[in-house]
């Protein structure tokens, strides 16, 4: 760690006034147009950048080895099974995995984004209205946070048995609508996003309030609200239990169900690893893509009001 | 809190009275081609689906949904979770034999006795048929598999080693010292805390009786001689360091198969698809023998695995549901395409013979592969199962997986211990009467 | 609707517009209005099965004879048995006690690395800012049941490459899953996917501090590390606050990475962590009674710890809200 940390405090109160050497100088001067490379700094993101990838790439060596391979060649030694892989993977059971895909895709688009609107609707009431019981609202609210999905699943599931859902696409999309976590975040979006008086402008205008929210408010929020979408889209996505117990018939599972189900067949079946593998790489893709097209809109203000005060 | 409340009472109010009208409940009659009896049958056994498929063309009034579930205990886990709710439950269900009792002590099975399973009690080994009898008049469930217990061991290493094929457990620690000796990286096997029906079955072997039924009360025999010798053995082996610790279905056990260093593994009839699919390119390595014995003069044998076809207290086509069972696991096209389509080794002995002539393909070495399995399975003590042998597996798992760890004799014998107070004071606790 | 934008600056052109008092009173409903829909929602599937849960936490089963047949099992009244037993079982008190070590080496070690990885990322002499960021972000999107299967590879001795080089270099490494290590072992599956997340947190806070205040700092003399420790990290605090919160919250809830685990080794028992008890009892215990009264247990202890937390972040946050 060069640059950045050689200078402690101490030193600087020692020596007030600029330095002289030449290659600070230097520094100061290219400062304004380019910034010098911090070589500490930097390899220490780079470290981090590879820590988390790591895996990453065992994931994509693995999945190009036979089963075979996958238990006795280099653990990161590649080889050239990936398309046969793919090709096994995609006729297991007819294609079984494409539609665990599109469930997938199902469970945690339509319901992030209706959640996201749920999110919107009751952030900017909480943030932008006051009314009787708002304080009680929010806390009750947020408690939702501190609950965990392992010890919602089962009473969602007697209730959803109740109404005779258990076992169908309504069972793993209607519990994840509502998140707790996004109506927090949409409150503290709303309050910072969207200034009063522009509401109060539109009321004079005569305007709707749904009107002031569809258009006025939730595109200043938009930015806000992407973040929660793929907030909630991954949560949905990592979602293990709720449509683990929910769901009887394999053609309704989402990608990590089904893929654990090939990892546990019982003593009397062998774990189908490199299905498992191939189908985990497969199924980062898409996110992966969804994370790099809309990474700008990844800012999860947690606290935006007090820093905007 | 009052308004959630009264919101929530009035939303699930709304709720159950909109699937009151939607849907009547089905009358149970006999279907037609043009109006078939829809069955759901949540099944695990691959490729299920295709021999079902054969049913299906062969009888349009009664048409099978199989739903493929991931092994046998998420599908008793979903079952029971169904039974409890009141709705979601299949029609039919693949159910391993020790969760039986578990499954009609929560009421999840309904008795197929005068639905006309009783007639073909003669199809199944007595054993067999006791355990989904639980050894009374009711029927709940109709044979599928068994899974009797085999050693299987890589000819080459034996042969290189010059080591003969244990035929007693004496013999079997002899052998598993030699070939540790031989190469410190190689086990002939490993004791696995994670498989409590493999546990399960070599208990079975050595004629224990972990329940037992005595009049109205149950009797819970865990830690009693015939499984403290097995536990003791286990442990002692363990401690000594030639027999490996670690569990099965791992990774790491899996590279082991590949790379040679499990020489053995005590599995089950239905081992060569387990060593097909982890270890492919070891094939016409293995062989298969008959599980070492206690007393060469009195064989004997355990089952891990197996599993029997099931209707369900939800089940309103009873009837469909058992005439589909009944020819799924006694009808010789039926047993010729389980199979071959989904590998077991089907529990009607009548039927299963014609089927199983040829040595699998993994085994294509060893042409008498049925004629050893046979054996095997002609020799299975009986074994009963209790009502909670969920929580004796998973005091199994938990207890034994330290005793592993600790690589004692002692902790093998304290962790039996362990395992058998806990399923007792379950059974106490629960209201069991438990002598 | 009317149109806002072509108006001319608004003032209150009505004000005697004879709906007035009417506007007001559905106005007053708004609020309701937006609300309801998330409020029926977390009625239905969050409040309905709590309290669903408290009520299964005073029953229990009891079962007659040799319980077998219908109509030999029977829900009754138990009182705080459930409690007291849950209490009691030495097996809750461990895992609870596994979890707080592991919440003591896990959130320090995620917020200190989120923290100073941010801190990079807002530091303008970093390079390659647009990479690490997307990498170390990216296992935010892989779920723990994915994430705890290639790590149990990456950890097994026999498949890991880790111990390949550990015995190039002729090391014996115990293995990452054995009983002294595995608390680490699943400390680091859950850093691996949360350092990202709470990178981002603090980088977006980061952010949006106006950079007037580091020019400012920087024509006083103060160096990048200073502007870092006495600028940008309080002013930040509240962001580390919440990303504490969440990231405790989260720890207690451990559930997936030990699960996913467990059957690989024997240092990891059905009882681990608090949930996993409460599954274990639940699921393959079949005892959902004393599940539940783990389960309030365990939400009542979330709520407490959280309880300080909360109040700090509600002045902080929205202290400024009309």
């Amino acid at each position: 760690m060069t640059t950045v940390f050689n200078s402690s405090p101490a030193e600087r109160v020692a020596s007030p006034l600029p330095r002289v050497d030449e290659p600070r100088r230097a520094d100061a001067a290219s400062r304004r147009v380019r910034h010098p490379i911090s070589v500490g700094s930097t390899a220490v993101l780079l470290l981090g950048a590879v820590y988390c990838l790591l895996p990453v790439l065992w994931v994509l060596i693995a999945a190009t080895k036979s089963g075979a391979e996958l238990f006795s060649t280099f653990t990161f030694a590649p080889s050239t099974h990936l398309f046969d892989n793919i090709v096994e993977l995609a006729q297991y059971r007819d294609g079984l995995y494409w539609r665990w895909m599109v469930n997938t895709a199902l469970y945690a688009g339509v319901g992030a984004i209706l959640s996201t609107y749920v999110s919107a609707l009751s952030g900017y009431a909480l943030a932008k209205f006051s009314f009787p019981g708002k304080g009680t609202v929010f806390k009750v609210l947020l408690m939702g946070v501190l609950v965990p999905g392992v010890i919602l699943a089962i009473p969602q599931y007697f209730l959803l048995a109740q109404m005779g859902l258990t076992n169908t696409y309504w069972s793993v999309l209607l519990p994840q609508i509502i998140s707790p976590y996004g109506i927090y975040l949409a409150r503290i979006y709303a309050a910072a996003a969207v200034p009063t008086d522009v509401i109060e402008s539109a009321r004079t205008e005569g305007a709707r309030e749904l009107y002031i929210l569809h258009r006025i408010a939730m595109p200043m929020m938009m930015p806000g609200l992407v973040t929660i979408f793929l907030f909630q889209f991954v949560a949905v996505w990592n979602n293990f239990m709720l449509p683990y117990i929910m769901l009887g018939d394999d053609r309704l599972f989402p990608i990590t169900v089904g893929l654990s189900g090939l990892l546990n067949q019982g003593a009397s079946q062998p774990s189908m690893y490199t299905l498992v593998i191939t189908g985990a790489l497969l199924s980062i893709v898409p996110l992966i893509a969804l994370f790099l097209v809309l990474q700008r809109y990844w800012r999860v203000d947690l606290a935006a009001g007090a820093v905007k005060a | 809190m009052r308004r959630t409340l009264r919101l929530g009472a009035l939303a699930t109010a709304a709720a159950a009275a909109l699937i009151m009208t939607g849907c009547a409940p089905d009358a149970g009659q006999a279907g037609t081609a043009d109006d078939p009896v829809e069955l759901t049958y949540w099944a695990w056994a691959p490729n299920l689906d295709k021999v079902v498929d054969i049913w299906n063309e062969e009888h349009p009034e009664i048409q099978v949904t199989v739903n493929k579930q991931d092994g046998g205990d998420p599908a008793i886990t979903k079952l029971l979770t169904a039974i409890k709710a009141g709705s979601g439950a299949p029609d039919l269900i693949q159910a391993e034999y020790q969760k039986i009792p578990t499954l009609v002590a929560s009421d999840a099975l309904a008795d197929l006795a005068d639905a006309g399973a009783s007639d073909i009690a003669s199809e199944f080994p007595d054993g067999v048929w006791d355990s989904v009898t639980l050894g009374g008049d009711a029927v709940y469930a109709i044979p599928q598999d068994t899974g009797p217990m085999m050693f299987y061991y890589r000819d080459d290493v034996f042969q290189q080693l010059g080591l003969s094929v244990p035929t007693t457990w004496d013999e079997y620690a002899e052998v598993a010292r030699a070939v540790h000796t031989a190469d410190p990286s190689k086990f002939l096997g490993t004791f696995s805390a994670n498989d409590a029906g493999w546990f399960a079955g070599l208990a079975q072997q050595a004629n224990s009786e972990w329940w037992s039924i005595d009049g109205d009360a149950w009797g819970v025999g865990i830690d009693e001689e015939p499984t403290q010798k097995v536990a003791d053995y286990w442990g002692g082996l363990v401690e000594e360091g030639v027999i490996d610790n670690k569990p099965m279905y791992t990774p790491e056990w899996n590279a082991g198969l590949n790379d040679g260093t499990q020489v053995g593994w005590l599995g089950a009839v239905w081992g060569p698809g387990v060593l097909s699919g982890n270890a492919a390119d070891t094939a016409g390595l293995w062989k298969a023998a008959a599980l070492p014995d206690w007393d060469a003069s009195q064989p004997s044998n355990g089952n891990w695995g197996g599993s029997s076809t099931a209707v369900t207290t939800q089940s309103k086509n009873v009837e469909a549901a058992v005439e589909f069972a009944t020819w799924l696991n006694t009808d010789p096209e039926a047993i010729a395409a389980l199979v071959t389509e989904t590998g077991i080794y089907p529990a009607s002995t009548a039927a299963a013979a014609g089927a199983l002539t040829e040595a699998p393909e993994f085994f294509s070495n060893q042409p008498d592969f049925y004629d050893v399995a046979a054996g095997a399975a002609a020799s299975v003590a009986p074994f009963q199962y209790g009502p909670n042998v969920n929580v004796a597996f998973s005091a199994y798992n938990d207890e034994f997986a330290k005793a592993a760890e600790a690589k004692s004799r002692q902790a093998f014998l304290d962790a039996l211990t362990a395992m058998q107070t806990i399923t007792v004071d379950d059974m106490t606790s629960s209201g069991f009467t438990v002598k | 609707m009317t149109a806002t934008v072509e108006s001319a600056p608004v003032t209150t052109r009505h004000p005697e517009r004879p709906s007035r008092r009417r506007t007001q009173a559905r106005r007053a409903l708004v609020p309701y209005a937006m609300l309801a829909p998330g409020i029926v929602l977390f009625a239905v599937f969050m409040a309905a099965p709590i309290f669903y849960t408290l009520y299964l936490s005073f029953q229990k089963e009891m079962v007659e004879g040799l319980g077998l047949g219908s109509g030999s099992r029977s829900q009754v009244f138990a009182g705080f048995e459930n409690y007291v037993s849950a209490l009691g079982n030495p097996e809750f008190g461990a895992s609870v006690g596994r979890v707080l070590v592991y919440g003591l080496i896990l959130v320090p070690a995620m917020l200190g690395l989120a923290l100073l990885f941010a801190l990079l990322l807002d530091a303008k002499r970093t390079r390659t800012r647009a990479f690490s960021r997307t990498s170390i972000f990216l296992p935010y999107a892989v779920p723990a049941v994915i994430s705890s299967l290639l790590w149990g590879f990456l950890y097994l001795p026999a498949v890991s490459p880790f111990y390949w080089v550990f015995e190039q270099f002729g090391w014996d490494v115990p293995s990452l899953l054995s009983s002294g290590l595995v608390t680490f072992a699943i400390a680091n599956i859950g850093l691996w996917g949360g350092v990202g997340f709470n990178m981002i947190v603090m980088y977006t806070a980061l952010k949006a501090v106006p950079s007037e205040i580091y020019e400012a700092a920087t024509i006083d003399g103060a160096s990048e590390l200073q502007i870092a420790l006495r600028i940008k990290v309080p002013i930040i605090a509240p962001a580390l606050v919440m990303t504490a919160l969440f990231s405790m919250i989260a720890t207690l809830q451990v559930f997936a990475e030990p699960t996913t685990l467990r059957p690989l080794t024997n240092s990891l028992s059905t009882s681990w962590s608090p949930l996993m008890l409460v599954y274990r009892d639940a699921f393959t215990r079949d005892d959902v009674y004393s599940a539940a009264a783990t389960s309030i247990i365990i939400a009542l202890a979330t709520f407490a710890i959280s309880f300080i937390f909360l109040r700090v972040v509600q002045r902080r946050a929205f202290g400024q809200e009309d």
